[in-house]
């Protein structure tokens, strides 16, 4: 079970457009980590997804445990808000 | 066994469009307004390669230019306004792309990641992807220094050095894209002239010259790194043959265009010598019913705005075709 759901985007990421429509379909809320506004928190992003590139999602459960997916992956994104 | 639907749970469309760049939305457009049912199977961006485009200058009706990802979501809009279906893959580890056509006559039989479907008639417009330019260092470091998406990856890169590869729009328009972030930008361009557009180096010369440097004759041959960072592009001269080292936090990619029409391999769909799929007049393919538009066609001049014609003349030639479908099959 999903407890939260973290993207980190930019303004100009059309992939990350597509993350927060698919999620926005599924009817699954999610918090917006826009880089563009908060480049503090760019290295917080590299250390989740090991990769320099957005959207990050992060989806964390009820366990705590975390899932990362980089980029607009299905394959990826739902199982892990499955 | 080919004609009957019945074997099958597939749902049945008049016509599935494979992919939703401007040319598939455009095409959508005009079907649905036709209430000719459309569904369109999307594996990446709805908008295609215009919506990671950070500007459109070029495409007529927007006078001081749009943003690609608000262009691309004012089409999706107009296509959806009239009842276009897009599928993005909500099925579980599903990507919805489809993998597969199959001509069984009355209909075509395309299998997706989300499962079967049969469609009356077919349209093709999956656009094309940035090429890789196929040198050391350039898959190791892919995402790590390494890019194709200036929209994407270029805030990473606020207040360090880059290195852009290519001499073509895209090449120059997300090269000046980069300068909100990078502090310098080395242009390497492989020949001894640019491809892009004149206004575009005209704009390069004029607003960006403290910032973008423009190499001619420069090839990219490696990428090196250590640590899983990018520090320098080797490349050479070659007017000069002499080494050419360029050194950088990040390398962003834009050589051209590669089709996407691998998932055709196997079907009696014609492609030419470099992928792209042969078309007659009407944009009908070598297999009856499947239609072709956009960047994917051969002799696609790739643009947007030839795009967004490929796919209403498509429309038109569809809705032709599924008239003599009805009466062949009578529907």
């Amino acid at each position: 079970m999903v407890k939260s759901i973290t993207i980190f985007t930019t303004n100009t990421c059309a992939y990350c457009a597509m993350v927060k429509k698919w999620l926005d379909k599924k009817g699954l809320g999610y918090e917006v980590v826009n880089l563009d506004e908060k480049p503090e928190r760019q290295a917080e992003a590299l250390a989740l997804s090991g990769a320099l590139t957005v959207p990050v999602t992060v989806v964390t459960k009820h366990d705590d445990s975390k899932e990362v997916v980089v980029g607009f992956n299905l394959a990826k994104l739902a199982p892990a808000v499955a | 066994m080919a004609d009957d639907p019945t074997r099958t749970s597939a749902p049945i469309h008049d016509v599935v469009m494979i992919g939703a760049g401007p040319a598939a939305l455009s095409a959508a457009i005009y079907t649905t307004r036709e209430d000719i049912d459309t569904v369109l199977y999307e594996r990446g961006v709805v908008g295609g390669l215009a919506a990671v485009t950070d500007w459109i200058d070029n495409y007529p009706g927007f006078p001081q230019g749009i943003s690609g990802l608000e262009y691309a979501d004012k089409l999706r809009e107009q296509a959806e306004r009239f009842g276009a279906q897009i599928e993005l893959g909500e099925v579980m580890r599903i990507q919805a792309n489809v993998k597969g056509i199959t001509d069984e006559g009355k209909y075509k039989r395309l299998e997706t990641t989300d499962g079967e479907v049969l469609a009356k008639a077919v349209l093709i417009a999956t656009g094309s992807d940035y090429k890789k330019i196929g040198v050391p260092g350039e898959q190791e470091f892919y995402a790590h220094g390494v890019h194709y998406c200036a929209t994407c990856d270029g805030a990473f890169y606020r207040d360090k050095r880059l290195v852009v590869v290519g001499g073509g729009n895209s090449a120059v328009q997300e090269a000046m894209f980069l300068t909100k972030f990078a502090t310098h930008i080395d242009l390497l361009v492989r020949s001894d002239h640019m491809r892009a557009s004149e206004i575009l180096q005209q704009e390069l010369k004029e607003k960006h010259v403290d910032k973008i440097t423009v190499h001619f004759n420069t090839t990219t041959d490696e990428i090196v790194g250590a640590d899983g960072k990018v520090q320098k592009v080797i490349g050479a001269n070659k007017t000069t043959g002499e080494k050419v080292e360029f050194e950088t936090d990040g390398v962003f990619i834009f050589v051209g265009l590669k089709p996407n029409t691998e998932f055709l391999a196997g079907t009696d769909i014609e492609l030419d010598e470099i992928g792209l799929i042969k078309a007659k007049d009407n944009l009908e393919t070598s297999v009856p019913g499947v239609f072709v538009a956009g960047d994917v066609r051969s002799g696609a001049t790739m643009q947007i705005a030839s795009a967004t014609g490929d796919g209403a003349t498509a429309a038109l030639y569809i809705r032709e075709y599924l008239d003599g479908h009805s009466r062949q099959f009578g529907e």
